[in-house]
Order: C-alpha cells, then structure tokens, then sequence
C-alpha cells in the first residue's frame, strides 16, 4: 500500500494546529492585578466535588455556586458560632421602626473595576430580588420584605409589609450584593447567567479569571479588601478544582494536587485523615440538623400517641455512636439546637428509646399488636440515597422500630425523585437534614406554620402558629421565651424528631494555615475572609 | 446499486435514527419522576417562584406543544438554553466536546493499536500458550468495569507511585509545550481505563475472524506457492478478517461513548460525558438532549462512515 504523504502531513500539521490553539496562553504580566508588599505569591488549591452552575449569586443554589461567587460578592452580615449574626459589609443593623429596618455599610469597598460599592448597590439589589423572585435561598427570605432605598451613600432602610425581627438579620446574612452598574442593564436578575462574557466584576477578595467547566475555576487577587488584615488577600491566587467525590478530593489532597478540601469529611474518614502525616482536620461547628417527620396526613400519623410511639422506638444513641463515630451531638430532640445557646432550652431533653413505651403508646392509641408481636401498621420511610449518612441510620431505625412492633418500609431514592416525593407529600416518614437553621422563627415559620415551605408534617397548630407569630413580632428575652414555648410544643406533639446536628470536619494541608473557621459547611474555612487570610506555613 | 444511491440511502437512515433518538430522549426526560425547579432551587422557594421557574422553562406547556416548539428550534439550529446556568447549551456543549473527542479517538485508536497484534498474535499461535493469555485477556477485558478500573489505577498510579494527576484534563498555571505535556499526563489514565475494557471484544474479535481467515482456500494456494507465513498471515488474512473488525469499531463507538460518560466522571474528566452526569443530577434538560443528540450524531455518523467505507471495502455491501 502507498501512502499518501502530503495528505499524511497535512493531518498532522492541522491536528497541531488545533492543538495549539487549544494552549492557552501566558499572561503579559504575572505581577499585573497587584499586590500588596504583605500578600504572597501563591495558590490557594481547593477540592470541590460539583460545578459552578450558576455565576448569579442572586440564584445560585449548590455549594460550588457559594463558594466562588462568596469571594466576589459581599454579604452584609457574617454569622458567628452560635447562630448570631457578625458584621461584614454591614457595621450596623437593626430597627428604626416596627416596620422599618436598616443597615449602616462602610464606605471602603470598592468593585474591581473602579466603581465604588455604595448603600445604593444594596437598595437595588434587594428590590431586584424581591420584583424578580430569582430561585436562590436570597429570595426565600423575603417573604415580609416590602423595599429598599439608599437614604445615604452609607447607608440603606429597609420598609417592611408587617412587624418581623428576623428579617434585617437573615436577608444580610443569606443575600449577596451585586454591583448595580453590571446587573442592571441584563434586565431580569432571575434570568441574567452572569457568565463572565465581559468578564466579572468583583468587591471580594478574588476576580474570576478564567473558567474551565468541569474542571477548574480560577481567581486572581483583587488588590484591596478591606475585611482581611492588611488590607490585601494573601494568596495571589485561588483556583477550584472539580472531582467526582470526596473520596477522589482525599486523593488529591494525600497527593499535594489539592490544598483544601470543601466539602465536609464523610464520619468514617475523619479519623483516618487526623492520623495522615501533612493533613490537618479542622472542626467546623454544625448549625443544622437531621431529623425524621411524621405525615399527618396519613391517619395512623395522625395521632399522636404513634408518632411518640416512633419517637421512642429509635436509637439515638447508637445512631450517632455508630453511624456518625461520635461526630454529633443530641439537640434534646428539639429543633431549638445546643448551638443556638441564646435559645437553646436543657429542660426538653431527648426521646429515650424504649421499645416497651412504644408499644403501650401504640396501644393507647388503639392497636393491638399480632401473635408476631408486630402492630397492623406499615410506615414507609423515604430517604435521600446521595445521603450516605441518613441511608446507613435509616436501616438502624427500622431495625429499632421492629423491636418496639412497628414495621417500618425503607424507601431510598435517588435524589431529585426524593424531592419530587417530598414535594408531593408521598411517604409517611420523611428523612433528611438541613443545612442551616440559623434563625428559629424563620425555622419555625418554615418548618411548622401551615404555609410553610419546608413543613413536611403538614402540620396546623393554632397554638403554635400564634407563638411563632407572636415571636416575629417581639424582641430579646420575651422573643426567646416565645420560641421556647413553641419548641416545646413540637417536641411534645412530635411534629418533629430532630435527631442530631453533626460537627463537620474539613482537611486541609499541613503547609496552609491562617484559616478562619465559620460554622457550616457554607462558610467552614472556605469563606471569602478564611481564604484571603490563608498562608503557607513557611512563610 | 450506484455508489450515490448507496450513500443516500444511509444518510436517510442516518437522519430517522437521530430523530429516533431525540424523540425518545425528548419524552424519557419528562418521563423522570422530579421537578427541574425543585432540582434547581432552594427548599424555601414559594409556590408562586416555582411556577415562574416551569413557565421560564416552558415546561408549564403541553407535552405535544413542547415537542413541536423543541423541533422547530432544532431545525434552525437552537439547542436551547441551560435551565441552570442560563447560557445557550450548544456554548455549554462546545466547551466540552474537545476533551470527549481527545479521550474517545485516543483510546479507540489504543483499542486498534493493541487490539490488531494482540488478535493476530492469538491467532497465529492457536492453542498454544500465547493464545490461551490472550483469551485469558480478552475475557477479563469483557468483564472489566469502568470505575472499578479506574479507581484501581488512580490509587496506584495516582497516590501510591504518585507517577499521574488524580483528576482533570491539565495542570493550571501551565503554557505552551509544558502544557501539552500535561494534557498527555491526564490523558493517560483515562484512556488506559476506557482502553482496557474495550479492548476484550476487540481482541476476541480479530482472533476468531483470523482464525476463520487462515483456514480459506486462498490461504491454502498462498502457502502452495511458497508465500511465508508472515506474509500470508499480515498481507493476506489481516486484510480480509479487518472487515468485521472494522465493523465492530464502528459498534464499538456506541460504547466507547457511554464508557466516556463513566469514565470522565471517574477523572473528573471535562468531557460531555461528565457535563451529562452533572446535567442528570440537576435535571437540566436542553443540556441533556442537546448532548445527546451530539453523541447520537456521532455514532450515527462514525457508523455511516464505517458503512461508506465498508461499501468501499467490499463491493458486495453495495450490491445488498
């Protein structure tokens, strides 16, 4: 056979053609972005295990979305340990009125491309948001949220539709300001992907520079933020990778591919990894919680002596020695969470599993149990199985439930047909775990009113609606107080069986330190003021 | 049949099978039990935002006027926009295409570049040791599972020897030639996965088709005249039993495609095949039917290719 060889190289030379133009190229200038005489010269790497779907903060929703957007666009409040909110963009807040709310933000921040940030970007992105109702978190909770306006450069009042002390707190610490002179133009911030097409603008520690889908996100050194020591960000850069799990990201860490790991550390890896030469553990504190629920709408569930009968039918104990290896801690089977020191109430204490008080509550509620022991019931729980903690516990429970004669059906399910049930009302337990419940009344307004949006109980308690209602409105003591009476309700009527909140676990490595813990997994060591205060050891 | 005819008519059934397939894909999407809203949004969201995000979709239309609307654009070539992130899809496709199309051609041309020795090699020893380890082979191959082999070599390759990067398509903060270089490192665990389960049939493939091959009548007047075996066994035999095997390769694209899927969200892998897994999770469905309508028009392409050519090959083909 002869070959054809002009064709031949003719291939060759347009296959590294296209190639090259593949290459991406040097910058002009490393040094060009500035930096401060105090800042370093490195990369910051960290592991995250989704994409960055969206680069709107105003509707981004998964973890990726967070973590990169948050080192471009403020918040106006930070959180602390305990739930409590901390001041970030924000120097102060609160309340001029019953109805009328306000932030006072300092006048130091500066979007990247020279514009300053002032309280006018944060009226418009407020109102935005509540004219165009984009699917983030941020919209959530402005619910009683009427408008926004920029009294002074510094500073912004807030009208409210009815009294509400959460909401100045939870819109500063759940929504992110955009820069006006950008989003404005893009119409609809509900709609406007933000995809960097002219580039990004940033009043965060870092500036997108270059994206990679499903691989990497790199961000380069803004020259001035305020809120880290100094004034300028220590790393010169930050770049996201992108892995398929956490256990590929404990490679890439073991490895030296990656500096950081964003993603909480599965229980049974924790240990492990403490006792791995060149990787530190830091413990994050939880601010949320697992939880089972019981559908009232089913009959059986409807009565209360049965769903107590399933609260003391489980062991929890045994779930967070085993599942969690003693990485969480009980909350009194009560939503208000140790964490939450200002209201948490030690005089509600945790559901004992008892088999034998399960059964005599069964029988009270008039069921007799069959020649195997068992009751005429069959509750179906549905679970998450992208959610390796709850699918091991689930078992546990049914186990557990089997002893006190009640049959319990597991039902896992991938995840977006979980939330399409969920949605739906079809199961009978509900399993899962949220997040951050950082505000009680907006948990409970949530969570236990009857147009709430997370209320999976169905549940509709005068009594408890007026109290959470009435702890909108008030403030300080009384508030708490108010939240404690409501609390106690739900744990004696098990509306809900909160079961525990987990402490979170982050790796990183032994040669970064410098990091600033924040609570959740959101926040963890990944904030924007963690990050830019992050250093190499050595240095 | 003239050669034109013959080309048209597989170009015909070329475009019935891609319309095939996005038909189905169109209706098995909104078959999945799950809300695009609610994979998308917050768990706060109120009745009122969801709605707004189905009409934003258009999924508040009836299926019928979905289907007719999602046509029509395909036609004039709009693939639609990303319900997630907002931006067209075919942008979202072409960011990944190249890494699909590096990963695939690489290790359909490992699977040929082995697969043709080791096939011949089997056959020529029939019976006799070096046949019996390539069976051996070939067998496991079949049996081999992506992630599975995957994560084997991440650990050793990866971690252990620590010879490789454990994920991605190259190292950040590289240019020009190093940057090739570190394109060809992340290339090579990924490719040697995909290759090594490929690899089975193909290689069992050659075998049986040499085989058959070395015992035809014209093998037996080669010898006759005095050809050597070598000779006989690569100018002769190799030529005819690479008709099925071409074949094969162009069944074998199909897989090759659905091992990428795999394979790329094990190496965290830029491809389309893990833009689909992430696109699954977050039921984004313009970039689920747009990707694959892209792989289903590339098989069917890599397929009309393999026909044309075997057309080319084997003038019998076209007389059928």
């Amino acid at each position: 056979m002869r070959h054809n060889k002009p064709a031949v190289v003719g291939a060759a030379l347009a296959a590294a053609l296209a190639l090259a133009a593949c290459a991406p190229q040097a910058p002009a200038d490393p040094d060009e972005g500035g930096s401060g005489a105090t800042a370093g010269d490195d990369t910051l790497t960290i592991a995250t295990t989704t994409d960055v779907v969206n680069y709107n903060p105003l509707i981004g929703n998964s973890r990726s979305d967070y973590w990169v957007t948050n080192l471009m666009y403020p918040h106006l409040l930070s959180i602390a340990d305990d739930g409590t909110k901390e001041a970030s963009l924000a120097t102060d807040w609160g309340y001029v009125d019953e109805t009328t709310g306000f932030y006072e933000i300092r006048d130091d921040f500066t979007w990247s491309d020279g514009e300053p940030l002032t309280a006018d970007d944060v009226a418009w992105t407020l109102n935005a948001v509540k004219e165009d109702a984009p699917a983030g978190t941020f919209y959530g909770q402005m619910a009683n949220f009427e408008s926004a306006e920029a009294v002074s450069p510094t500073r912004v009042e807030v009208r409210l539709t009815q009294p509400d002390t959460s909401v100045i707190e939870e819109i500063g610490f759940w929504g992110n300001v955009v820069p006006q002179h950008v989003f404005e133009p893009e119409g609809s911030v509900a709609q406007f992907a933000n995809d960097g097409s002219d580039g990004w603008v940033s009043a965060g520690p870092y500036l997108l520079t270059d994206v990679q889908p499903g691989q990497s996100y790199t961000l380069e050194r803004v020259e001035e933020y305020p809120l880290v020591e100094g004034g300028t960000p220590v790393p010169a850069q930050v770049v996201y990778r992108v892995y398929p799990d956490v256990n590929t990201e404990i490679l890439a860490l073991q490895s030296g591919e990656v500096d950081v790991i964003a993603n909480a550390l599965p229980p049974a890896q924790v240990e492990q990894l403490r006792d791995t030469e060149g990787i530190e553990v830091a413990e994050v504190p939880g601010l949320g919680y697992a939880h089972m629920v019981y559908n009232m709408d089913h009959p059986d569930l409807a009565k209360t002596e049965v769903r107590q009968a399933l609260a003391h039918a489980a062991d929890y104990e045994t779930i967070r020695e085993v599942v969690l290896q003693g990485q969480a801690v009980s909350t009194g089977s009560s939503p208000l969470m140790p964490v939450l020191s200002q209201y948490y109430d030690d005089s509600v204490t945790e559901y004992e599993f008892d088999p034998e008080l399960s059964r005599s509550l069964m029988e009270e509620a008039g069921y007799t149990a069959g020649s195997d022991g068992m009751f005429p019931v069959t509750f179906r729980l549905l679970y998450s199985l992208q959610d390796s903690v709850t699918s091991q516990w689930a078992q546990l429970v049914k186990d557990s439930a089997a002893e006190a004669g009640i049959a319990i059906e597991l039902q896992g399910l991938e995840r977006n047909t979980y939330l399409a049930k969920t949605d739906e009302g079809d199961y009978d337990i509900y399993a899962g775990n949220f997040a951050i419940m950082d505000d009680p009344v907006t948990n409970f307004t949530l969570s236990y009113l009857p147009d709430g949006a997370i209320n999976y109980t169905h549940v509709d308690d005068p009594e408890l609606t007026e109290l959470v209602t009435q702890a909108s409105r008030t403030d300080g003591d009384e508030k708490v107080e108010l939240m404690r009476e409501a609390a106690k309700i739900v744990h004696e009527q098990v509306y809900d069986n909160v079961m525990y909140t987990q402490n979170l676990y982050v790796a990183h490595s032994s040669e970064w330190d410098g990091f600033v813990v924040k609570p959740s997994e959101l926040l963890s060591i990944v904030s924007a003021e963690s990050v830019a205060a992050a250093h190499r050891v050595s240095e | 049949m003239p050669l034109a005819l013959f080309i048209l008519r597989r170009l015909g059934r070329g475009v019935f099978t891609i319309w095939f397939a996005v038909t189905v894909t169109f209706l098995l999407l909104r078959l999945l039990p799950g809300d695009p809203a609610l994979a998308v949004a917050s768990t706060n969201m109120t009745e009122e935002a969801r709605a707004a995000l189905l009409v934003q979709y258009g999924l508040d239309k009836p299926l019928f006027v979905q289907y007719v609307l999602y046509l029509g654009e395909l036609l004039r070539g709009n693939l639609g926009v990303s319900f997630t992130q907002s931006v067209p899809v075919l942008d979202v496709l072409l960011h990944r295409l190249p890494w699909t199309l590096l990963l695939t051609a690489t290790a359909l041309g490992l699977t040929v570049l082995v697969g043709i020795p080791l096939g011949v090699l089997a056959a020529s020893a029939k019976g006799r040791a070096w046949d019996r380890v390539v069976q051996v082979v070939g067998v496991t191959g079949q049996s081999l599972f992506v992630p599975s082999v995957g994560i084997v070599l991440l650990f050793v390759f990866g971690l252990t020897l620590g010879w490789l990067p454990i994920g991605g398509a190259y190292d950040q903060g590289v240019y020009g030639v190093e940057w090739y270089g570190s394109v060809l490192s992340h290339l090579v665990l990924p490719a040697v996965s995909l290759t090594l389960v490929q690899l089975g049939p193909y290689v069992l493939t050659m075998r049986a088709t040499l085989i058959d091959a070395l015992g035809e009548d014209y093998v037996t007047l080669a010898r006759a005249n005095g050809l050597t075996s070598r000779r006989i066994l690569w100018k002769h035999a190799l030529r005819n039993a690479l008709l099925p095997a071409t074949t094969l390769i162009g069944l074998q694209l199909g897989f090759l495609v659905g091992g990428a899927v795999l394979t790329e969200t094990v190496f965290a892998y830029p491809g389309i095949g893990r833009g689909i897994y992430e696109a699954v999770v977050q039921l984004d469905f313009p970039v689920l039917q747009g990707a694959f309508l892209l792989l289903a028009a590339t098989v069917v392409a890599a397929n009309m290719l393999t026909d044309i050519a075997y057309g080319f090959l084997d003038p019998r083909v076209k007389a059928s």
